[in-house]
């Protein structure tokens, strides 16, 4: 396999705008590449368009070496888990049957479901009765373990992450992180993550792709971005990611 | 799981155990929406069940039109008439003159005519009798003589051709003070002597009420309106016979005070009927008055017949319909205009130009309430799928799952709660409307309604009103707990 998401000229417009601006970006099989830009710069997008949520006008979409298409979408979707930022969670069902939804639809037997559910509930560090409840009765922080799983439970080569922490209380989201890091060096899967914040992106991974206004600004570690910025929007982006910081320290 | 399948086989079930009403080989007999009528039927309806038939009483049908169609069609068998509505209204366009021509007419249309039942039902007009005797006056031709006589009509009968101004020209009547007015003042004028004469039906239960005197139309100008049964060709010659034993037996002042019976005294109209047979034909018939109990079960299954049929397939159609109408647009445009257009249908008019294609009984009831429930089903339906958070329809997509197992497991549960809420609005009102369908013979709690408005009887409304009110609550104790049990989202 030479890449597990790959987007060659991909260009997508909603209907007054134009969200991503012909993108290439390759993602390498167990790497993590973090995707960071201010609002509306196109990089939940990206995401979408990895999954088929939306159609590149222009451009193509490759998971897995595989060109996404109406034919096969299906089957690509059972190879990425994706988790959004409310998590996503179906209010309907219990936090168990949201996990085993779509392996239940595709009738795995008993055992390897509770095999499943098992593992992944050690591996995201959710206690067993969690899985019982329905999502509204789950705190914030276990919601998104749960979407976690869901998003893990056919064992995809892909996952694709939208500002999964991006709802949730700093105590709760350290945690989390400092949880989901260890994940992806465990799991070794190909990880595309969104984020709007900058030490977060730096925290998960030395790819960091900044993207601003549909386009990519620059690829490159977070000591990339800070000695050799690619342009002045660079700088200012990364700056005004620390300054709070900076003021806060100095006060 | 929220399972809607369950809920539609529960509704079914209780459809059908309702509708078991099956009519075969019954003589069917209808009457018309006033007393008289339901009188005659219900003479008719014993006399043909004393000959040995089955036969059943459709009452309070509504008006000529809808009981000429259910005839035509067979819906029912029989029914009272009479002869100058026969001319005017149903063959207004043939100008037919004599009663002789009249028959032959109905027989080309298959139709069977009894004998006169004895009494013209026609214009009249009334004094007190102590006035009329004070002034001599008999006939009518007697009133040109006392031009100072205050007359008091009906609004109606103030502009027909066949009232006021027709008497005026042919009595040539001198009179001035002539006012319109309606029926009930005119009949306390006339009490407490501010009126002298007013218009009445020659059968008027009020005429023994205020003991009135009716002039006789010595120049024979109201036209006729005798009294006759209508029946079908296809009527067993036993039961025609047996009809026309009423020939000639029924004079106005019989007929007036069977109406003061049912009309004032409240008499049952079964047990007027009985004994009028008991005391002119000898007749042995029986009155059946069922208990208030019986009265009530009975228009309860009635009732919930109709709503629980009508709802039960609005169910079905309407829910797919809105599933389509979700995701194809332009189908949903239609599919809306339609559904729209019809809610404004007013239920009476839907009702009757239903008839023609369906007969009278629960078929046009339950069509009627069926299109009533589409609408509320379908918006719900719609807007519950269309109120589905978007990262939630995106998030049940990224599962991979097919359309039809996303709409299974995540989208109709998810708009479950707003369908149902659609489902028990449409049931709420179906349970109000179904009252109407006591004007088209499917009975239900309409019935008393109907009758207690034709006999000002608030008993008799309360009878039929108490049991409708507490049935859509019911429905919404029902609808709430359906939706505790199945349908909360957690």
């Amino acid at each position: 396999m030479s890449c597990a998401i790959a987007f060659e000229h991909v260009t997508h417009r909603y209907q007054h705008a134009v969200a991503v601006n012909d993108v290439s970006l390759r993602v390498e099989p167990g790497e993590t590449v973090a995707l960071i830009g201010p609002s509306g710069s196109g990089k939940s997008t990206l995401l979408k368009l990895a999954i088929g949520l939306v159609w590149p006008q222009q451009g193509r979409v490759f998971v897995t070496d595989r060109a996404l298409a109406a034919d096969n979408l299906l089957e690509i979707r059972h190879r990425i888990g994706y988790v959004i930022q409310s998590g996503g969670l179906f209010p309907h069902l219990s936090a168990l049957d949201n996990v085993t939804l779509a392996a239940r639809y595709l009738r795995r037997d008993r055992q390897w479901l509770d095999d499943r559910i098992a593992e992944l509930a050690e591996l995201v560090q959710l206690p067993r009765d969690a899985l019982d409840r329905f999502p509204n009765d789950l705190s914030g922080g276990q919601r998104q373990r749960v979407s976690l799983m869901r998003a893990l439970m056919l064992d995809p080569a892909v996952l694709l992450l939208d500002e999964p922490l991006g709802a949730l209380d700093p105590m709760v989201r350290h945690g989390l992180q400092e949880d989901l890091r260890r994940l992806f060096q465990s799991l070794n899967k190909s990880v595309l993550l969104v984020t709007h914040d900058m030490a977060e992106a730096a925290f998960f991974s030395q790819n960091i792709v900044l993207m601003r206004e549909g386009k990519i600004v620059q690829r490159g570690s977070y000591r990339d971005l800070i000695d050799a910025p690619a342009e002045q929007f660079v700088s200012d982006f990364v700056k005004a990611q620390r300054g709070l910081h900076a003021e806060a320290l100095d006060a | 799981m929220p399972d809607l399948r369950s809920l539609c086989i529960l509704l079914m079930l209780v459809a059908q155990s309702f509708s078991s009403v099956a009519l075969a080989a019954t003589t069917v007999i209808g009457s018309k929406a006033f007393t008289e009528s339901v009188i005659l039927g219900e003479i008719a309806t014993q006399l043909t069940k004393e000959a040995g038939f089955d036969a059943e009483h459709r009452r309070q049908l509504g008006g000529t039109r809808v009981l000429w169609s259910a005839l035509v069609r067979g819906d029912i068998q029989c029914y009272p008439e009479y002869t100058g509505t026969l001319r005017t209204e149903i063959f207004s366009n043939r100008n037919i003159s004599s009663d002789a021509e009249l028959r032959e007419v109905l027989a080309r249309q298959s139709i069977w005519t009894s004998e006169s039942l004895g009494f013209n039902n026609t214009y009249v007009l009334g004094m007190r009798r102590d006035r009329a005797a004070e002034l001599g006056i008999t006939r009518m031709s007697q009133l040109a003589e006392h031009p100072a006589l205050r007359f008091g009509f009906s609004n109606e009968f103030m502009e027909r051709a066949d009232g006021w101004p027709g008497i005026r020209a042919r009595y040539r009547l001198p009179q001035q003070d002539v006012r319109g007015l309606s029926h009930d003042l005119a009949y306390r004028g006339i009490e407490s002597r501010s009126l002298d004469v007013t218009d009445l039906y020659s059968t008027d239960a009020e005429i023994v009420h205020y003991d009135l005197t009716t002039l006789i139309d010595d120049g024979r100008f109201f036209p006729v309106y005798d009294a006759i049964m209508l029946c079908r060709d296809d009527v067993p010659d036993a039961i025609r016979s047996s009809l026309n034993r009423l020939g000639g037996q029924i004079d106005e002042t019989t007929m007036r005070k069977m109406n003061a019976r049912a009309a004032l005294d409240r008499e049952p109209e079964a047990q007027i009927a009985a004994s009028f047979l008991r005391d002119r034909l000898h007749v042995s018939a029986e009155a059946k008055v069922q208990s208030r109990i019986a009265r009530i079960w009975q228009r309860t299954r009635e009732h919930l017949a109709m709503v629980g049929i009508s709802l039960g397939l609005a169910v079905l159609v309407a829910v797919p319909l809105g599933i389509v109408a979700f995701y194809r647009r332009g189908v949903g445009r239609v599919v809306f205009a339609i559904a729209d257009t019809l809610q404004t249908l007013p239920a009476l008019a839907l009702l009757v130009f239903l008839i023609p294609w369906l007969g009278i009984g629960y078929a046009p009831a339950i069509v009627a309430l069926f299109l009533y429930s589409v609408l509320p089903i379908l918006r719900n339906t719609h807007t519950g799928l269309a109120d589905i958070p978007r990262d939630l329809r995106e998030s049940a997509e990224a599962l991979g799952l097919p359309r039809i197992a996303m709409l299974r497991y995540i989208e109709l549960p998810l708009a479950a709660r707003s369908m149902l809420a659609g489902v028990r609005t449409a049931a709420v009102i179906n349970v109000g409307t179904a009252t109407l369908g006591a004007l088209i013979g499917a009975g239900g709690y309409g019935q008393p309604i109907l009758t207690g408005i034709r006999l000002d009887d608030t008993k008799l409304i309360l009878e039929g009103a108490v049991p409708a009110a507490l049935l859509a609550l019911l429905v919404q104790w029902v609808f709430g707990w359906i939706e505790r049990r199945w349908v909360t989202a957690k």
